[in-house]
């Protein structure tokens, strides 16, 4: 008996040791980095349902192409592109390709690529193509392709930054090929599994390899994993560390920590379909009666400003609007000069436990007040259905915005038709219309703000803060910068000095 | 013998066929259909009636059941709408992680329990003995969750000696299997020591030690061997109880495992999983009462199977 | 000694009960000031005896009024299930026949799952709200009730006294109410005592999960949980709750435990 009982310990830790992988390899001396992963990566492919995820969408990033991103300073960088230009309408987009591009099985890069994995992106129908609807790729010749779109269209640049290329002839649910996919991004995929997904260099990159061997994300979706093992040195990269624990975090010596203002704003929605919150007014008054400075102040004292417009500072078409001053006094009086029934209860929802102490603070703010909130915290999945439904009073969102440009929230989110908050009105529409044919960029700018200045005014939904991401990576490495997004490149990683 | 063996994995059918009874009920006496689920709410009627005619909600509920049961009886539960796969192979994606939790928790809780039982056993009403027995009252009542955190706090946070959640490394095992551990090591632990202080008083132990035989050997040679029997039974038995276990220690420590995520699925309401993962721990759970039995009965001539219900 | 069980719960039932009275505590209240203070802090309404959480919200409070949703479930759970457990036991013992299979094969499925997984499924599934946690946790808590009346009714059905009210023509019901049901209260209260604890571990678990409770009512399991994301900076929210529910589960074991000890008979439940 005593031998059956060794057999269950030996198979118990033969077990452990086949099913588990060998760790620290973060170790000095190596060219390895490991990075932290927040978010789970559940599907490389960029033109598949879960491709435009934050998750998904930096392991993308490391082994496709596009033809164009965005820098972490904001700006537009050709990636298979070198040259963009628009006709005067700017429904219709050129560009000009990169020549001597492979792919990373040596195979080069064509027009024909980049038209067919468009029509992919289009079919597939990811939550990135809705922001294309009835656009079209065609190639002139081997070195150009022309984008047209049904009606004009600016923002065209900064949202291709989301569009992936592929080699031609890959099929809708090829699992054959996102195993060994093939792609002209700066890495290669080594291996890819539930919990971590590795990168090698990919040799054959236009802009040369990456300099370190290896780049390994880590599923780490608690956050107290994850500054565990960046303290230990286990994770060489980490990002999204809460207020809570930044100081821990900077005392580390080892350490670099940097905050970076991001593209996010928190956005809370009313619902303005609901006769409650019908009036601009009462909208006002709730957002009056909310003392953000303070929270802003106790909760994100390091990662949170109040916000001064509708989308954040960085992003194009930012306009500043006056600041909304904190008076329940007033916001009580308003209320009830409204006819705000107190007996209501109204539903804040939101989804990731994260924002839980955020939203229970406003909770509070407003109950002091007599409102009577609901607080319902959702997975994501059932917030999202919710979100789209209208199911809800108030709404909670981080809103981010990858692709730095207004066209994409302000534009996208509040006309009438887009149907996301309940509020309609026609000037308003007017105003994002011009703004998105508009081809000049000051123009747009102008008239982005003065469509702000009505969301912001009639409060469509309160703005309360501008959020920065908090980075903090090893001493050992170089290269790194934070990206505003939360999708940092890996390409231009060192290790050592 | 064989006859018996049958006889069991029959009735073991008839239990899962009430298992996949039960979890059919539930889910359909939930709120909430399948069907807005899927679709989201902004679908359109022909969306909604084409979804609902294809998933055959249509039909009365005694051919659904009965269509189910065919679908059941192939281990086809559907299709996760969170993951968009079938939900059956996502389950058996998480088994590993699950059993290996299991398997070295369980490895802990009989070596440690044991040997606690012994030390306790052999001298009833020492210091030793009763220092154990508060520790297993102790270990059987405190919250899993909470000792799991306490661990964390400990041996993560202030001494840094191991990684707080997630897997990988055989690092990341140790916190989640201790602490899974702990409950059962508790229960191995009190069981020994009654049996191991029942033989000590048997005749035969005196016969023994007259013959000169050391306490070691007297205890290794006849105490151990006589305990092993109900520990047996008892870790097999406790399958269910460790799997239940499993789900909230998985969850404390982020372990990829089978019961995070059932919580997940079931806090997104992805029944398809939902209904996979219980249908497959039942069946886990059944076999092992089953395989106990069978071990029972040999390690125990006496013990004759078909009594056993 | 023997009384320490006794007096630990007493005070566990006075600060349930009465406690709220003399506390007061608003979950929805935040006062971000005196947020993360640890035990001892003078924070703006006193002093915070056990440290604020992440809200500053006083945690002794949560501690307090979270004894009473843990007692109120457990005792709502406990007798649900008594009766439905006691019900079904000896009516399918005395009876026998095919009542008493359909019985015993019911509980064969309902053991083929894991207690807390049955009660996640089962709670997660409906609207939060107490009622749904109660009967979640009924759900398999009835068993062990059911199963130790059960062998007592089969085996007093036999007893002289019984055969004789039987021959008497005493209706049968009565004999179930008059001569049955009185020797299995000892066992059941000590079996009472020993689910009481399972089932409030069990709440708080599912607090834990963040399954089964509304997000207004206060647990020990969801305060537990609040302060994990605090551990490094805060662990008296994550600690002084749970070892109020420790000790307390402690202590009814140890009762559990001495009445089980003069009662006899015990339900095996997994």
């Amino acid at each position: 008996m005593r031998r059956s009982l060794a057999i269950v310990a030996v198979a118990a830790l033969a077990l452990s040791a086949c099913t588990t992988t060998t760790g620290g390899t973060a170790g000095s001396g190596s060219t390895e980095v490991v990075v932290a992963g927040t978010y789970p990566i559940d599907s490389i492919d960029p033109h598949g349902p879960q491709g435009g995820g934050t998750g998904p969408q930096m392991a993308e990033q490391a082994i496709f192409s596009r033809l164009l991103r965005v820098k972490p300073d904001g700006t537009l960088e050709g990636d298979l592109a070198t040259a963009w230009k628009s006709d005067p309408t700017a429904s219709e987009w050129t560009f000009t390709l990169r020549q001597g591009v492979k792919f990373s099985d040596g195979k080069p890069v064509t027009a024909k690529d980049i038209v067919d994995s468009f029509k992919r992106f289009i079919d597939l129908k990811g939550t990135n193509s809705a922001n294309f609807p009835g656009y079209t790729l065609a190639s002139t010749s081997d070195t150009e392709v022309v984008l047209k779109a049904p009606k004009p269209d600016a923002a065209i640049p900064r949202k291709l930054a989301v569009f992936f290329v592929l080699p031609s002839g890959v099929t809708a649910n090829d699992t054959a090929f996102f195993e060994r996919p093939v792609g002209s991004g700066p890495f290669r995929l080594e291996r890819f599994s539930p919990n971590e997904i590795v990168f090698v260099p990919n040799e054959h990159h236009y802009g040369g390899a990456p300099k370190v061997s290896k780049v390994t994300v880590r599923k780490m979706p608690e956050l107290a994993a994850r500054l565990t093992a960046l303290r230990t040195g286990e994770v060489d990269i980490a990002w999204g560390i809460p207020d809570d624990q930044l100081p821990a975090v900077q005392g580390e010596s080892s350490l670099t920590v940097q905050t970076v203002q991001s593209s996010a704003v928190f956005t809370m929605w009313f619902n303005s379909s609901i006769p409650a919150l019908k009036e601009a007014a009462v909208r006002r008054a709730l957002w009056q009666a909310i003392d953000f400075q303070t929270i802003i102040k106790q909760l994100y004292p390091q990662t949170g400003t109040p916000s001064e417009g509708v989308v954040s500072a960085n992003t194009l078409g930012f306009v500043k609007q006056e600041p909304v001053r904190h008076d329940p006094a007033a916001a009580k009086a308003a209320l009830t000069a409204a006819g705000f029934d107190f007996n209501q209860k109204l539903r804040l929802q939101f989804a990731n436990a994260e924002f839980r102490p955020f939203n229970q603070a406003v909770v509070s703010e407003l109950q002091k007040i007599g409102v009577q909130v609901d607080l319902l915290e959702k997975e994501q999945a059932v917030f999202t259905k919710d979100l789209l439904a209208l199911n809800w009073d108030i709404n909670f969102q981080q809103l981010s915005n990858p692709t730095l440009d207004a066209a994409n929230t302000i534009g996208r989110l509040y006309p009438c038709a887009a149907k996301r908050n309940g509020y309609c009105n026609p000037q308003l529409d007017q105003l994002l219309a011009q703004a998105g044919a508009s081809a000049d960029e000051k123009e747009r700018v102008r008239l982005y703000g003065e469509a702000a200045r009505i969301i912001w005014q009639d409060a469509v939904g309160m703005f309360p803060m501008a959020v920065k991401h908090a980075y903090a990576w090893n001493k050992r490495l170089s290269g790194f910068t934070p990206d505003p997004n939360g999708l940092p490149s890996f390409a231009g990683l060192q290790v050592g000095s | 013998m064989f006859r018996v063996i049958v006889k069991r994995l029959l009735t073991g059918v008839l239990v899962m066929w009430g298992a996949a009874s039960l979890i059919f009920l539930i889910v359909r006496v939930a709120p909430g259909d399948p069907v807005t689920i899927l679709l989201g709410t902004d679908a359109s009627a022909e969306q909604i009636a084409e979804l609902t005619a294809s998933l055959g909600l249509d039909r009365p509920l005694l051919s659904q059941y009965l269509t189910y049961l065919t679908d059941v009886a192939r281990l086809d539960f559907g299709r996760s709408y969170l993951l968009g796969q079938p939900a059956m192979p996502e389950v058996l994606e998480r088994v590993p992680a699950t059993a290996e939790l299991m398997l070295t928790s369980t490895a802990i809780a009989v070596v440690v329990g044991l040997a606690l039982g012994l030390l306790a056993g052999s001298r009833p009403g020492s210091i030793v003995d009763r220092i154990v027995s508060a520790c297993t009252i102790a270990l059987q009542s405190f919250p899993t969750f909470w000792v799991g955190i306490m661990l964390i706090l400990a041996f993560a946070l202030a001494f840094r000696m191991l990684p707080s959640a997630g897997a990988g490394t055989p690092a990341h095992l140790v916190l989640p299997s201790v602490t899974l551990a702990l409950p059962f090591t508790a229960i191995v632990a009190r069981l020994t020591r009654t049996s191991v202080a029942e033989t000590m008083g048997e005749p035969y132990i005196q016969t023994a030690r007259s013959k000169g035989l050391t306490e070691r050997q007297v205890l290794a040679g006849h105490a151990l061997r006589n305990s092993l029997i109900p520990v047996v039974t008892v870790v097999g038995l406790h399958m269910g109880g460790l799997m239940g276990g499993a789900v909230i220690v998985e969850n404390v420590f982020a372990w990829p495992g089978l019961g995070s995520l059932i919580v997940d699925a079931v806090s997104n309401r992805d029944y398809a999983v939902v209904q996979a993962a219980t249908f497959l721990i039942a069946g886990i759970v059944m076999l092992f009462n089953l395989v106990t039995d069978l071990v029972y009965s040999q390690l125990d001539p006496r013990i004759r199977l078909d009594g056993a219900v | 000694m023997r009384r320490i069980p006794y007096v630990v719960l007493a005070i566990y039932a006075l600060v349930g009960g009465l406690g709220p009275l003399f506390i007061d505590y608003n979950p929805v209240r935040a006062s971000l000031e005196d947020r993360l203070r640890g035990p001892g802090s003078q924070v703006s309404t006193g002093i915070a005896w056990l440290g604020t959480d992440g809200l500053g919200r006083d945690v002794l409070a949560q501690v307090v009024y979270g004894a009473r949703t843990s007692v109120v479930i457990g005792l709502a759970t406990v007798v649900v299930s008594c009766v439905i457990g006691v019900a079904i036991g000896t009516v399918a013992g005395y009876f026998r026949g095919w009542l008493d299979t359909v019985l015993a094969r019911g509980i064969d499925i309902l053991l083929a799952f894991p207690a807390i997984l049955l009660t996640i499924v089962i709670a997660g599934a409906f609207e939060r709200s107490v009622l749904v946690v109660v009967t979640a946790l009924s759900a398999t808590a009835w068993i062990s009730f059911a199963r130790v009346t059960r062998g007592i009714a089969l085996s007093t059905r036999e007893r002289a006294w019984v055969q004789a009210a039987r021959v008497l023509g005493v209706p049968r019901i009565s004999i179930l109410v008059r001569h049955i049901l009185p020797f299995t209260a000892g066992p059941v209260v000590a079996l009472a005592t020993l689910e009481f604890a399972l089932v409030v571990l069990a709440e708080a678990g599912l607090s834990f999960l963040g399954i089964g409770l509304p997000n207004s009512a206060v647990s020990w399991g969801q305060t537990i949980a609040n302060g994990k994301q605090y551990l490094a900076t805060a662990w008296w929210i994550s600690a002084l709750p749970g070892i109020a529910l420790s000790l307390l589960i402690v202590n009814i074991g140890i009762l559990g435990d001495q009445l089980t000890a003069r009662y006899g008979q015990r339900g095996r439940r997994s």
